[in-house]
């Protein structure tokens, strides 16, 4: 009998194959190439780390010679009130959006201001990370606990990866820290645990369980995790995978685990502005994010996971012996994410403060 | 005769004009944004009081801004007890190299308060900080268990790195008018008998006054708008202030821009107070006035064997100040990854390899320096002028144009932004570079107001008057008496500002496009995506362009910064 990993191997190769088949190439709509290399430009108002998505754009600027990729970063809810500024004053000025508020982007795409574009992968893309035809999650965000390999056990590993209550163990009291910093990945977490199906589980009497052991918060999720990387906490319970595998291949003394279940969200929507000065170029663009070439370049080149089923994983670290894939995901409820969201931080920020 | 008048008259009318449009329709934009009802990422068209209620009654934000204004004040204190006893030392006393202190007591305004953050945090971090981990090393072999002596995510941390950012300023405003002063007060008290102690509390540091006070209220306005120091730090030590705050509703879901643009007139009025009060302490400007006509020659007050105990003073500061935050900035920024202790594996040049590669770093770089080098001339004509006028043709028309142009300094940068971009999005300037310089122009021309009308009111109107007297001519008298004096003053606005402009962010990132990148907003972009080190080096590099620029800019103008502020005579 085959093997299950070897029968996954095969499946993700035959997988890969016939993504490739599908593959956006210069010669796969030349028509499209010929229109985008008379606009020039695509001008990408970016979420994400600058560095790995101008890695990101000259990885594609390199295979479609003659379009200039520029990019600006604006994150969150300013790229979403800087666009709405903009196309309110009739100033045309982005192509394509990378936000990494879900709700921006659907309400975006909602009130009319983003153009549906069907990108050629679109049935390969699943339903939870598409917003219909306008817009498509670049990667996935998976959260986690990054720890420092040099203050946590691998029997304290163990231990944690069984469960977020883990944390409340008493050995961690005072050893990890948190952020009450209001973004995506730092709500998705505490979206889980004020879950009503979790409510016995979880709820806010865990927060305050959680606050009770003393963590050290910092207003920047980021700083949370630099802290970790530098020996001054021993782990975060405020990670996701991405954060961590761009300073794990930098050589970093971190890992990172996933506490069961874990929240995984699609992150990064991309959709192309109603009014982009630049159409074809763009959509050229955005079938090539959202394509085989466009995912293997963000996993190799940004470490994040893509969104594009049968892409084989090209993240670097996921063959290492310390990395586990989640056992249980969670999914977010996006309209539940909306309504609580504001509410739940506040809950979360205020219970931090009141426990010190 | 009248036809120069009338022309006069007339470029005054569009300089005024220009200084509405640039600075004041901004802080229109944003007193006016408190009065809508917001939605969950903006504002409705519909008007509302709520926000305006909530930020100027509520206890919640009251508290907030009674952190800002209590941090502040501590700040300012300090500053200025450090900063006035530096510029004692350095103006009025026979220490030794005192061209070296000066130098190095001014570095730290080539420190961007975020990059300066991100040194301290390397620094003064509990248990992996570099300074607890050398002194625990230190003392191990003398103490069991040493506990660390320094912890910057404190209350005490967000003040000692805010003082230490701040005390160039009071030291800059007030030696330059220690050095210029006319020395006969103090040597006549001196041989009245006085002590030198009460010669300095008596003579000395009531005639600096304008200058302290000057630099007092830009240090507490400063202190009260900053964000990026005590809201970091501040909220892991429990407090939030109100700029924090500010902050929060203008980035965070749902977006709070009413209750922003509420907080931010909260602190325009604390300025205008404070601004006022500036002009009730200085109402009689002769009785600071210390460049009289005739000339004077100065004896400095002899250290004796207090000279290794004030030289030691400086070196502390020296070491805080400078040596630690820039040692620690240049480790960080060839550091693959954050690490209390270093080795040697930990170490790559590739952050500056790629800064010298990367396109948009160097299109960033000739954007920094041009708009550094363009604001600085611009805010010296322009504020020179203003002053010119207010004091020389006071009038309710140029007294309310001098109040006008120095209120966008007491508005959060952040706020501020906000204003300039709803101002200028509708116009064709958006999406250039030339709005950033507008932006900067209208940020900075408070500094050319404010320090242009100090050195103004030290130069008596009796020098002009007798120049006009023996038959000079107004613009005669202006070319070859009130700007040869003024010309180290003007110079200092110069640098000053340009320094400001290099590290400006909180305007650029609002304004910036993509053609328009400067390195602030770069920096910051990569301290927000977690990427200290690249950022540590694109601060480094950012505080060697000024250091550099500010030199080049010494050596051609043959006036020194820090010689500048106040007056001096001397250069």
């Amino acid at each position: 009998m085959m093997p299950f990993k070897r029968l996954i191997a095969v499946a993700a190769l035959v997988a890969a194959c016939l993504g490739s088949a599908q593959a956006q190439t210069p010669q796969s709509d030349p028509a499209l190439y010929e229109a985008a290399k008379r606009e020039g430009t695509v001008v990408w108002y970016v979420g994400g780390p600058l560095e790995g998505m101008n890695a990101i754009a000259g990885q594609f600027q390199k295979e479609f010679p003659g379009i200039k990729i520029e990019t600006m970063r604006l994150v969150g809810i300013a790229q979403y009130q800087r666009y709405m500024d903009e196309t309110g004053a009739k100033k045309y000025i982005a192509d394509l959006l990378q936000n990494t508020d879900y709700p921006s982007m659907a309400s975006l795409a909602e009130d009319g201001h983003i153009a549906a574009w069907k990108v050629p992968s679109f049935d390969r893309i699943p339903a939870q990370f598409r917003i219909k035809e306008f817009a498509y999650a670049q990667y996935a965000s998976t959260n986690g606990i990054i720890y420092n390999v040099n203050k946590v056990t691998p029997e304290e590993v163990k231990l944690l990866e069984t469960d977020w209550a883990a944390v409340l163990d008493p050995r961690f009291k005072g050893r990890f820290s948190v952020s009450p910093m209001k973004c995506g990945v730092c709500y998705a977490p505490i979206h889980m645990f004020m879950d009503p199906q979790f409510k016995d589980r979880y709820g806010p009497e865990f927060l305050k369980k959680i606050a009770a052991q003393k963590p050290a918060s910092y207003s920047e999720v980021l700083v949370t995790i630099d802290r970790v990387i530098a020996g001054e906490q021993d782990f975060t319970i405020a990670g996701w995978e991405a954060a961590g595998a761009v300073k794990m291949l930098d050589g970093a003394p971190i890992r990172w685990l996933f506490p069961r279940p874990t929240p995984e969200f699609g992150n990064s929507w991309l959709g192309i502005s109603k009014y982009a000065p630049h159409p074809n170029a763009t959509r050229l663009f955005m079938n090539w994010l959202m394509g085989d070439q466009g995912q293997i370049a963000m996993e190799k080149l940004y470490g994040s996971k893509g969104t594009l089923d049968g892409v084989p994983d090209q993240r670097p670290y996921v063959t290492e012996s310390w990395y586990h894939q989640p056992v249980q995901y969670y999914p977010v409820d996006w309209t539940r994410w909306d309504q609580n969201y504001h509410k739940d931080m506040d809950l979360w920020a205020a219970t931090i403060k009141a426990a010190k | 005769m009248r036809g120069k008048a009338l022309l006069g008259k007339a470029l005054w009318l569009i300089l005024a004009a220009s200084v509405v449009f640039i600075a004041i329709v901004p802080l229109g934009y944003v007193i006016d944004a408190q009065f809508y009802r917001e939605t969950r990422v903006g504002l409705s068209n519909e008007r509302s009081l709520v926000a305006f209620l909530d930020v100027f009654t509520s206890a919640e934000y009251l508290g907030y801004l009674a952190n800002a204004l209590v941090l502040a004040g501590v700040v300012t204190v300090l500053s200025l007890l450090i900063g006035v006893t530096l510029a004692l030392i350095i103006g009025r006393t026979d220490i030794r190299r005192k061209r070296l202190w000066d130098t190095l007591i001014t570095l730290p305004l080539y420190l961007s308060p975020f990059t300066g953050l991100m040194a301290w945090i390397a620094l003064g971090s509990e248990k992996t900080g570099f300074v607890n981990v050398a002194l625990m090393a230190m003392l191990r072999p003398f103490v069991d268990n040493p506990t660390p002596i320094f912890n910057i995510w404190s209350y005490a941390g967000v003040v000692y790195v805010m003082t230490l950012f701040f005390c160039p300023l009071v030291y800059l405003f007030t030696v330059g008018s220690l050095r210029g002063m006319n020395t006969a007060l103090e040597e006549a008290a001196r041989t009245s008998g006085a002590t030198p102690m009460a010669t300095v509390l008596k003579i000395t540091l009531p005639l600096c006054l304008p200058s302290i006070f000057a630099s007092g209220l830009l240090v507490f306005i400063l202190g009260a708008e900053l964000y990026t120091i005590p809201g970091i730090i501040g909220s892991t030590a429990g407090f939030t202030t109100l700029p924090w705050r500010i902050f929060e509703d203008s980035t965070s879901v749902p977006v709070h821009r009413a209750h922003a643009a509420a907080g931010g007139t909260m602190l325009l009025l604390v300025t205008v107070v404070g601004v006022w009060l500036q002009g009730r302490l200085t109402r009689v400007a002769e009785r600071f006035v210390t460049v009289g006509g005739k000339g004077f020659s100065g004896r400095p007050l002899a250290l004796g064997g207090w000279r290794f105990a004030a030289a030691g003073l400086i070196a502390a500061y020296v070491i805080a100040a400078d040596i630690l935050p820039f040692g620690a900035l240049l480790v960080s920024s060839v550091m693959k990854y954050s690490a209390g202790t270093l080795t040697a594996d930990i170490f790559t040049a590739k952050h500056y390899v790629m800064f010298f590669t990367t396109q948009n770093m160097i299109a960033a770089l000739g954007n920094t320096i041009f708009l550094a080098v363009l604001t600085g001339l611009v805010c010296v004509v322009v504020g020179f002028f203003i002053s010119l006028t207010e004091l020389r043709r006071p009038s309710f028309a140029t007294k309310a144009l001098a109040f006008l142009a120095v209120l966008p300094v007491a508005v959060p940068g952040l706020v501020y932004g906000l204003g300039l971009l709803w101002t200028f999005l509708r116009t064709p300037l958006y999406g250039s570079i030339w709005i950033l310089l507008f932006a900067y122009v209208a940020k900075f021309l408070p500094y050319g107001v404010m320090v242009s009308r100090t050195g103004l009111m030290q130069i008596h109107p009796e020098l002009a008057e007798s120049a006009r007297m023996s038959g000079a001519s107004a613009g005669r008298t202006m070319l070859s008496i009130t700007m040869p004096l003024l010309k180290p003053t003007l110079a200092a606005i110069l640098f000053f500002v340009m320094l400001m402009s290099i590290k400006e962010l909180s305007a650029s990132v609002l304004l910036y496009s993509q053609n328009s990148e400067v390195l602030s907003v770069l920096t910051w972009h990569y301290m927000d995506a977690g990427d200290y080190q690249f950022a540590a080096a694109i601060g480094f590099v950012q505080t060697l362009i000024m250091i550099g620029v500010v030199f080049l800019a010494q050596a051609i103008f043959r006036v020194r910064l820090d010689r500048a502020f106040g007056r001096d005579t001397s250069a």
